[in-house]
């Protein structure tokens, strides 16, 4: 057998077509039917609506659909990256606002600035990313609740936008039958999005930077990603979709306030629903926030005060913190009993 | 310029609260490395427990303190047996604790206010509305016998720290775990009583909270910033440095409250935490952090 001689041209030829099977391989078999199966079947469930009945359902629906645009946002910051903000629901709000002024003012449908308050979030975010993203671990934790305190402070006192009364928005002049229907497509677009995105992220080189990051930031940098960059990226991208959903959630509400923006659990609930699905994967944030909308009706239904739901919220969070750290999806996973449906990664 | 004396003493009977209000946290993290966002809802315990002393037997709030400090300081054995004692091998041992400690602060938030509603509350004792005149400053007794009762308890603190065996330990392990442990000391037994006496002293803090501020379960929220404020500011772990921090910090707030508005001196804590994570988060007289 001749000695093949390996020249440089012909180990990078090599490496890349190995690279290439290996792609090939993943991608045969990654699960794409489920998702889009279930994308569909959501898109199709309105149609429901034309014998009626079913309002209390699409209300549910679009608050999941919501909340995992939103968890599934936290994620690409809190899950990759590892950065832990307790304070993401001031982007909520400063979506909420931008839209809301606009649709007060103007009278333009947040359905059409949605984008653009998520834009103006991602501004937000990507400034104050750059200063507080210097701090690491557990004192960003503690900038992030601060931030949180202070953006409170600041809503509550801006006449402008209504100070702690807010102002009320403007309603659709539709029937009540189909008054939800725009926002259930316009949540589950934004919910869609923000999943693939983070798929996105997660299947790129920047998303392995981010997840360099959250395994040791120093050696991450020593290995050439420019970290600083980076981290500030992906608070901006996550402000953005959390900025999106906020603009969305004034309008449907038809009315802004800051407590309805600016409270603490809502930002438990981001924590909480990664953590419960799994911190760090595509799916955990979507199972998560159907277990924990799940569990805050039920709740509300059979226990009513909503001091027993912050006092289960916990107790869930610390259970799942003390026995399940990986969360749902994650403990599947390493113990490879893990679904193929639910395997988005 | 009574004026600016007035302020002054004003700022500084609060601080001697604020300080009793973190000495707890700052001692807690300085042994065992662990941000306690749980510290101010369980300070809320703590002035329930006074309150209830109060309205049920009329015992005076001051007096309820080693009450209130003795439930508490069992509440926190409880705590750190139950959930902290088996988290010391976890990888993100610090970020873990600040989501543990979120999550306990939640469930005694939501307890506090399912057993006893979120109204506003507040114990009167008869010297809480009082005040005494010194020319033509004034200073309300209530916020005088506090400061005074919290710097009396940390001064007793630091002469457990300083003279006993137990606070040799202590001190021991807030500067080299590994090292005290070498050397023979106990670090589990000696995290135990930390954290109870951490916890405690959130306690002691709520009786006297109870009447200089009103409170409600989840009035902890905006507690927690301020209180890490003062913390960071005087160096995380650093029991001197909380204390001095709490009086400038109370000083600067009072300041701002009586000439920019009362809304804006909750703003300063807030603000001086970003300034002082960002410019110098070793705090005023920390030393240079490890990162974690």
């Amino acid at each position: 057998m001749a000695v093949q001689q390996l020249d440089v041209d012909n180990v990078i030829e090599a490496r890349r077509e190995y690279n290439a099977g290996l792609a090939a391989e993943s991608k045969g078999k990654r699960v794409w039917q489920f998702p889009v199966l279930l994308l569909l079947v959501l898109a199709l469930f309105p149609i429901l609506q034309v014998t009626d009945g079913y309002n209390y359902v699409l209300h549910l629906m679009l608050y999941t659909f919501m909340y995992v645009a939103m968890a599934s946002s936290w994620n690409i910051l809190g899950g990759y990256t590892g950065y832990i903000s307790l304070g993401h629901n001031v982007f909520f709000c400063i979506g909420g606002y931008f839209s809301g002024m606009i649709l007060a003012y103007f009278g333009v449908s947040t359905l059409i600035t949605a984008p653009l308050a998520g834009l103006a979030a991602a501004a937000v975010g990507f400034v104050i990313g750059s200063v507080t993203l210097k701090m690491r671990g557990p004192t960003f934790i503690i900038s992030s609740i601060a931030l949180l305190m202070v953006a409170r402070i600041l809503f509550d006192n801006w006449h402008f936008v209504g100070g702690s009364n807010g102002i009320t928005l403007p309603q659709l002049h539709l029937d009540a039958q189909w008054m939800k229907v725009p926002y259930y497509y316009a949540f589950l677009l934004i919910a869609a999005l923000t999943v693939w995105t983070s798929y996105k992220i997660k299947h790129s080189k920047f998303g392995l930077g981010l997840r360099a990051i959250s395994q040791d930031e120093v050696k991450a940098e020593s290995a050439g990603i420019n970290t600083r960059f980076y981290k500030v990226a992906a608070f901006a991208i996550s402000a953005f979709f959390v900025g999106m959903a906020g603009a969305v959630w004034g309008e449907y509400l038809t009315y802004i306030r800051p407590n309805i923006f600016l409270v603490i659990l809502v930002a438990a609930n981001l924590v909480l629903m990664c953590i419960l699905g799994g911190k760090g994967t595509v799916a955990g944030p979507i199972v998560g926030a159907i277990l924990l909308i799940a569990f805050n009706e039920l709740s509300v239904v059979y226990l009513g005060s909503s001091e027993l739901n912050i006092l289960g919220t916990g107790v869930v969070m610390l259970l799942a913190l003390m026995f399940f750290p990986t969360g749902i999806i994650g403990t599947l996973a390493a113990k490879k009993k893990l679904p193929r449906f639910l395997d988005w990664d | 310029m009574s004026n600016v004396i007035q302020i002054v003493i004003l700022g500084l009977a609060l601080g001697g609260v604020y300080a009793l209000m973190a000495s707890g946290l700052t001692l807690i993290f300085g042994v065992m490395r662990i941000v306690n966002l749980a510290h101010p809802v369980l300070i809320i315990a703590g002035a329930f427990v006074t309150f209830w002393l109060f309205r049920l037997y009329g015992v005076d709030p001051i007096l309820a303190m080693p009450v209130a400090a003795i439930a508490l300081f069992c509440v926190g054995v409880i705590l750190y047996k139950l959930i902290f004692e088996k988290e010391a091998a976890s990888a993100k041992y610090s970020e873990m604790t600040v989501l543990l400690t979120f999550a306990v602060a939640m469930i005694f938030d939501g307890l506090l206010g399912w057993l006893f509603t979120n109204t506003q509350r507040v114990t009167t004792p008869s010297y809480a509305t009082d005040a005494i005149f010194i020319g033509d400053v004034f200073i309300p007794t209530g916020q005088l016998y506090a400061g005074v009762a919290s710097l009396v308890v940390i001064g007793l603190l630091l002469l457990f720290l300083q003279y006993t065996r137990f606070g040799y330990a202590i001190r021991a392990t807030t500067q080299n775990r590994a090292a005290a442990q070498l050397m023979g000391v106990n670090v589990g037994l000696v995290s135990l009583i930390t954290f109870g006496i951490g916890i405690g002293l959130a306690g002691a803090a709520g009786s006297l909270v109870s009447f200089i501020f009103s409170f409600f379960p989840a009035k902890h929220w905006e507690w927690i910033a301020i209180l890490m404020s003062l913390v960071v500011l005087g160096g995380m772990g650093k029991l001197g440095g909380v204390i001095a921090g709490s009086l400038i910090l109370s000083v600067i707030a009072a300041f701002v409250g009586a000439y920019i508005g009362s809304t804006w001196s909750t703003m300063t804590f807030f603000l001086a935490l970003f300034v002082i994570l960002l410019v110098r988060p070793q705090g005023l007289f920390g030393d240079k952090i490890e990162e974690a």
